[in-house]
């Protein structure tokens, strides 16, 4: 004050341009107090911030307000301005001399930079002499500005003369010189970076235990003398509370020490300087019993030794002033976080119940908190506060209803455990209800999230029946979907599809209503040309909008059991397209789930001729079903996908479309009803993962020159010796166009036998190779392949040493066939097993492929594909699994591997149907190799364990145990066969992200992909069958790795898509740490339908793990 | 631990800001103070002092026109901390005598300073109010 006075009076000396600048502060002080509003008080601001940078960059700066504009310079910092302009000439005034300057200078930096910026770099100089200066306030600055702007690059120049100052004769020094190197001990907690080495640890307990003496000086009312102030001591215990926190056992003989300052403190032995409202030094007593509480947990004999000063300290506290409820607050969390001792344990108790009787709503709100830790030890303690903790239930004050929902939360965890299911259960259901009704209100996301967890934790365990649970997690979805795990919409699944028809038949009645209040809600809107009501009404927009997890949910159920409504068949089905029209922007992963619930839907309800089915495949525009209120949407739905820009929408509409157009039983054995909980024995898998019905396959394979299967182990002996292990940079040698055409029929067939062995220039020519060549056309697509390989895979994928180690042999067949127009999907199997999303993209060969990016490659593809139209119907691809061990496909890039031999493949192939089991590509080493051969028809299907191949969920003929079902497919092929369409080599891609018009692949190299690839593999064909086991209960959902076959196959079939989805994303996890897989992919994979089976490969774990070896499957995910 | 406190009107404009041990960027602390205050403000009396916020818990206290925020981890003593506030403001008052929200703005580096004294680290090192203002007024001292 007097110092401006005596500006003011130089002012007056000098003129009135110095009066004006003197008051720039006391100006923006004054407009900042008299703004009004956010816009005002930033305008200020930035007036402010130019002016300040006016005068900093003014030669003549008035040296001696260096801290008022510091000072203006914190203003525009805390109002959110950016003050970088000047940090520069706040270091100048850090090394300044006068205090005030330098003060502020310091105070403004530490507000301004953290420890990262490298501008601290300049200032380590000044901090350094600073710390060394005669002026021990000085001496306190720099330590304090050490503790926000030193780190851990810089500790170790400061770090000595830190240590010096712990010995300065001024305890405000000491004091901060302790907490510098608490910070300095933050920075490096575990001692193993910046600080290897250094013994911070030691200094603390020299700091604390000099200063404990003086504590336990009776009458240590006196100040200053050297090494004389509890306030170095109270520093020392913050430093060490952090340390022990990190780990007590070092710490264990501080025991007595603390339990004897504690006992000190409490009696009043401290300065009265230290005393808080009387209460001696609360703080440093909160400190203590922290420090107490993290040393006696667990450990017996701690306990025991601070029982007394527990004791002590609780009972010395009162309830007159906050303070003591602090300590005795304090003193109940540490009692009830040390090894449980039943006398302190009542005696808190009894505190509490001090709290809980209060009115204030602090205290009330730490008693709801201490009780949360006592109920912990002693579940029956909460009993008695009953009706207090129901008051605070109710209370209006959020706060207090959260912390009491917690403590009821934790309270029903306990009494699960001790007072049996009963109890836990009446409790549980009355939590859950209050909740819920919570959630309903609350607004703050954080606060949602938690709730949800902790709903859906609470009822599954306590659910009383399955109907309240799906009643319950319903509602949750609806709620708070957006915060539903994924793993609780996969269970909640699992869980209807485990019940019986009753509920079977109230999960879809309670799904439609839900749909029905959305639809309702969805059609008040002006329907707009097209069904677009862009603007929801005012009720719809009152009413959320049901999230696409709880979505995914109805898809499965109603597809699955919709069969089971109510209402006529078609009147479901216009609320599953309802669906659309009320979320105009559903995700892919949605339409896909929406499709394929259709074509169950349609299965269920009497094929294609029922009405579902005939909505389903009528030609857009012709309305000839005018009743069903749906049934143009659901034209025009599957129109959209059938030239959808998504290979999986394609591809699921075309394998609707054709499952419908197939015979009854087909379609049944696709799409059985209720089947999503069959069962398998593990012997069943067992038997389907030796491929025995691919034997004659392979045979014919080998009888027509193809390389025989060797184990991977084998391979890799073979790369070894020639061929290359670096990167191959020689091209690939075109494929040759020569490979002769299948002329015959209007389609083509590609099959072609890559013998990999041979140089790697023969990966073009992929006829060549094997002897199969002859035998099977080569679709003229495939010279195309190479260029398009390389852009789907990626150039990593190219590897040599991939190449070297793939199979040779792999067959793929595609057929392609001419379908009209648009029914055929072209199989292609991207598997993309690409970390991220794990999509895939299948291509369909037909027409639609046109509208496909890549247009010219495209377009040429599918001309010389398609063009011919073939007049065949609509055949899918169907990759058979080659020789056994060929599976693997390729590569980032797919590699085809070529059909198989016998010249006319084409009448071969199984499965004309939809069915496409993509080669299973995966593990070849398991799988003996001669397995392999599919002789007849059937054995397009693969077998589950393979690949995940067909995953694509529909399709799927019942693998593995499921014979039956394959040979009724396979029996249908045969006579498809005969209209020729059939092409091919199927291909199957996994690659990342590899899309393969079937064709292609015969010319990719092959190369062999990380183990991983496989499971996605399936795409292609399709929807199909999906065959329905699900192996038990967990099997549905729950990709649990350890399951082993029961598992992978469940997925395949069982809810369909959006089950079965689940697995898929998390193989590639899945691969790297086999067990871990679990759901989490699941709904994140774009995939939503196939299913793929990544459990599938559970069962054969060894073996993945020494496949993974051989290639790491990390190229895949990058 | 504490992380931060804050000083604003019940306009909920920001007077003072200090934050420990974690570095928000000028407009994360301008959107987490945003939110805070929004919440500070909508509580009534009847509501206890505490309320929760992202992974922060937050303090505070009224006096008069000017709240006290402090936004503290799991592991503090809610009560106590509600207390440090109050002890925090028994010193300003001792230190500029009937303390108003004026006296803050003009001299925020004097506050920045006590704080200073009294939290290292997010830790409360010091409630001895002799021990506090000792330097604090022996700096004032300097000035003259």
């Amino acid at each position: 004050m007097q110092s401006k006075l005596e500006k003011v009076v130089a002012g007056l000396k000098t003129g009135p341009r110095f009066l004006k600048e003197l008051r720039e502060f006391d100006n923006l002080v004054k407009a900042i107090g008299e703004c009004k509003s956010k816009a005002e008080e930033d305008r200020v601001i930035s007036q402010e911030v130019e002016l300040l940078k006016q005068r900093l960059s003014d030669p003549k700066l008035d040296k001696s307000r260096g801290k008022e504009y510091m000072v203006r310079l914190m203003y525009c910092d805390i109002l959110g301005h950016d003050t970088s302009f000047a940090y520069v000439k706040a270091l100048q005034f850090a090394s300044d001399s006068n205090i005030h300057t330098k003060k502020a200078a310091y105070l403004a930096l530490t507000q301004f930079l953290d420890y990262n910026n490298n501008l601290v770099l300049l200032l380590v100089n000044t901090l350094l002499l600073d710390m060394k200066s005669d002026n021990y306030l000085i001496v306190c600055t720099a330590l304090v500005a050490a503790t926000r702007l030193i780190g851990p690059d810089l500790v170790n120049a400061v770090y000595p003369v830190v240590v010096e100052r712990l010995r300065h004769p001024n305890e405000h020094v000491r004091k901060k010189a302790v907490m510098a190197l608490h910070w300095f001990g933050q920075l490096d907690p575990r001692r193993e970076g910046a600080l290897a080495g250094v013994e911070l640890e030691k200094h603390f307990r020299t700091m604390l235990c000099d200063k404990a003496q003086v504590a336990w000086e009776p009458g240590g009312t006196h100040g200053r003398g050297v090494a004389q102030d509890p306030s170095v001591m109270s520093a020392a215990l913050c430093a060490l509370h952090d340390c022990i926190k990190l780990d007590p056992r070092p710490y264990k003989n501080l025991i007595p020490s603390f339990t004897s300052i504690l006992k000190q403190v409490s009696e009043h032995r401290l300065p009265k300087t230290y005393d808080y409202h009387r209460f001696p030094a609360p703080f440093i007593q909160i400190k203590l019993l922290k420090i107490l509480a993290a040393l006696g947990a667990g450990d017996r004999s701690a306990a025991e030794n601070m029982a007394a000063v527990l004791h002590q300290t609780l009972r010395r506290a009162n309830t007159s002033h906050t303070i003591g409820s602090a300590i005795i607050y304090e003193c109940v969390r540490t009692i009830t976080t040390i090894y449980p001792n039943p006398q302190l344990l009542a005696a808190a108790a009894e505190s509490i119940a001090t709290f809980l009787r209060s009115t204030s709503h602090n205290l009330r709100y730490v008693g709801i908190d201490a009780l949360a830790g006592i109920t912990a030890l002693n579940p029956s303690a909460a009993a008695e506060h009953q009706v207090a903790v129901l008051d605070c239930l109710e209370d209006p004050d959020d706060t207090l209803k959260l912390k009491t929902l917690e403590l009821l939360y934790k309270m029903t965890k306990a009494n699960n455990i001790q007072a049996g299911h009963g109890a836990g259960t009446r409790w549980g259901l009355v939590i859950v209800d209050k909740m819920m009704g919570y959630l309903g209100s609350c607004t703050d996301e954080h606060i949602r999230k938690d709730i949800v967890r902790k709903v859906c934790d609470l009822a599954e365990r306590y659910a009383p029946s399955p109907a309240w649970f799906v009643t319950t997690i319903s509602e949750v979805f609806r709620l708070g979907g957006e915060h539903v795990d994924e793993a609780d919409g996969n269970r909640l699944v699992r869980l209807i599809a485990e019940q019986d028809a009753s509920l079977h038949t109230s999960a879809v009645e309670a799904y439609l209503q839900l749909l029905d209040g959305e639809s309702a809600a969805a059609t008040a809107a002006p329907v707009g040309g097209g069904g677009g009501g862009a603007v929801p009404p005012p009720k719809g927009a009152r009413r959320k909008k049901l999230p696409e997890s709880i979505l995914l949910v109805i898809c499965w159920v109603l597809g699955e059991f919709g069969h089971l409504a109510r209402r006529p068949p078609l009147a479901v089905l216009s609320r599953l397209v309802g669906i659309l029209t009320a979320h105009k922007a559903a995700s892919d992963r949605l339409r896909g789930c929406l499709l394929t619930a259709l074509a169950k839907l349609a299965a269920h309800t009497g094929g294609a001729a029922g009405p579902v089915g005939q909505a389903l495949l009528q030609k857009q525009g012709s309305h000839h079903n005018a009743d069903g209120g749906g049934a143009a949407e659901v034209a025009e739905l599957v129109h959209k996908c059938l030239n959808s820009q998504s290979l999986e929408l394609q591809q699921r509409a075309h394998e609707l479309q054709a499952l419908l157009g197939c015979s009854p039983a087909v379609l049944a054995a696709a799409l059985p009803v209720d089947a999503s909980c069959e069962d398998f024995s593990p012997q069943d898998l067992e038997q389907v993962a030796t491929l025995p019905f691919l034997e004659g396959h392979v045979a014919r394979a080998l009888a027509a020159g193809a390389a025989p299967y060797l184990p991977p182990e084998a391979r890799g002996a073979r790369a070894a010796d020639g061929a290359s292990k670096g990167l191959r940079f020689e091209a690939y040698e075109p494929a040759p166009y020569a490979i002769p055409l299948a002329a015959a029929s209007t389609s083509y067939a590609a099959a072609s036998v890559h013998d990999t062995r041979s140089s790697s220039a023969a990966t073009a020519a992929p006829a060549a190779g094997g002897g199969a060549g002859p035998a099977a056309p080569q679709s003229a697509p495939s010279f195309a392949e190479p260029q398009l390989m390389i852009k789907t895979t990626g150039g990593r994928k190219w590897g040599p040493a991939q190449y070297e180690t793939a199979d040779y042999g792999g067959t793929s067949t595609s057929s392609s066939h001419g379908a009209p127009a648009a029914t055929a999907p072209a199989a292609v199997a991207g598997a993309a097993l690409s970390k991220s999303g794990g999509t895939h993209h299948s291509r369909s060969g037909s027409a639609a492929s046109l509208t496909s990016q890549a247009p010219s490659e495209r377009e040429r593809l599918a001309a010389s594909l398609f063009g011919g139209g073939s007049g065949g119907s609509g055949t899918t691809v169907i990759s058979k699994p080659a020789p056994a061990g060929q599976r693997q496909v390729n590569g980032g890039a797919a590699v085809a591997t070529a059909a198989v031999g016998p010249p006319p493949p084409q009448q071969r192939n199984p499965m004309d149907l939809l069915l496409d089991l993509d080669v299973p590509t995966p593990p070849p080493p398991q799988r003996p190799a001669g397995t392999a051969t599919a002789g007849p028809p059937g054995q397009g299907i693969t077998p589950p364990q393979l690949g995940g191949d067909w995953m694509d969920s529909l399709l799927h003929a019942p693998a593995g145990p499921a014979p039956p079902a394959s040979s009724s497919l396979a029996g249908l092929e045969p006579a498809r066969g005969g209209v020729g369409s059939f092409l091919g080599p199927a291909t199957v891609s996994n690659g990342a992200g590899a899309m393969m018009y079937g064709m292609m692949q015969p010319l990719a190299p092959p190369q062999q992909q990380p183990g991983g690839m496989p499971p996605v593999m399936g795409m292609s064909g399709g929807m199909g069958l999906n065959v329905g086991m699900v192996p038990p209960p967990g099997g549905i959902m729950s990709p649990a790795p350890g399951h082993g076959p029961g598992l992978g196959i469940g997925m395949v079939g069982g809810p369909g898509a959006y089950g079965a989805a689940m697995p898929l994303q998390p193989q590639p996890q899945g691969w790297q740490s086999q067990q871990q897989q679990p759901m989490s992919g699941v709904m994140g994979g774009g995939m939503g339908l196939a299913a793929a089976p990544a459990a599938a490969r559970g069962p054969q774990p060894l073996p993945l793990q020494s496949q993974r070896q051989a290639d790491p499957f990390g190229d895949l995910l990058g | 631990m504490i992380k931060f406190l804050l000083m604003v009107n019940k306009q909920g404009q920001t007077r003072l800001a200090k934050y420990f041990a974690e570095f928000l960027s000028t407009d994360e602390r301008r959107a987490l103070e945003g939110e805070v205050v929004r919440k500070c403000l909508s509580r009534t009396d009847k509501q206890c002092s505490f309320y929760e916020h992202r992974q922060y818990k937050i303090v505070y206290r009224r006096y008069a026109s000017l709240f006290f925020m402090v936004g503290v981890d799991d592991d503090e003593n809610e009560l106590a901390i509600l207390e440090f506030i109050h002890c925090f403001v028994e010193v300003l008052d001792k230190h500029f005598g009937q303390v108003c929200e004026l006296d803050i703005m003009n001299e925020p580096e004097m506050v920045h300073y006590i704080l200073d004294e009294m939290l290292v680290n997010g830790q409360i090192v010091d409630t001895n109010k002799t021990n506090i203002l000792e330097p604090v007024q022996l700096l004032e001292q300097a000035a003259a």
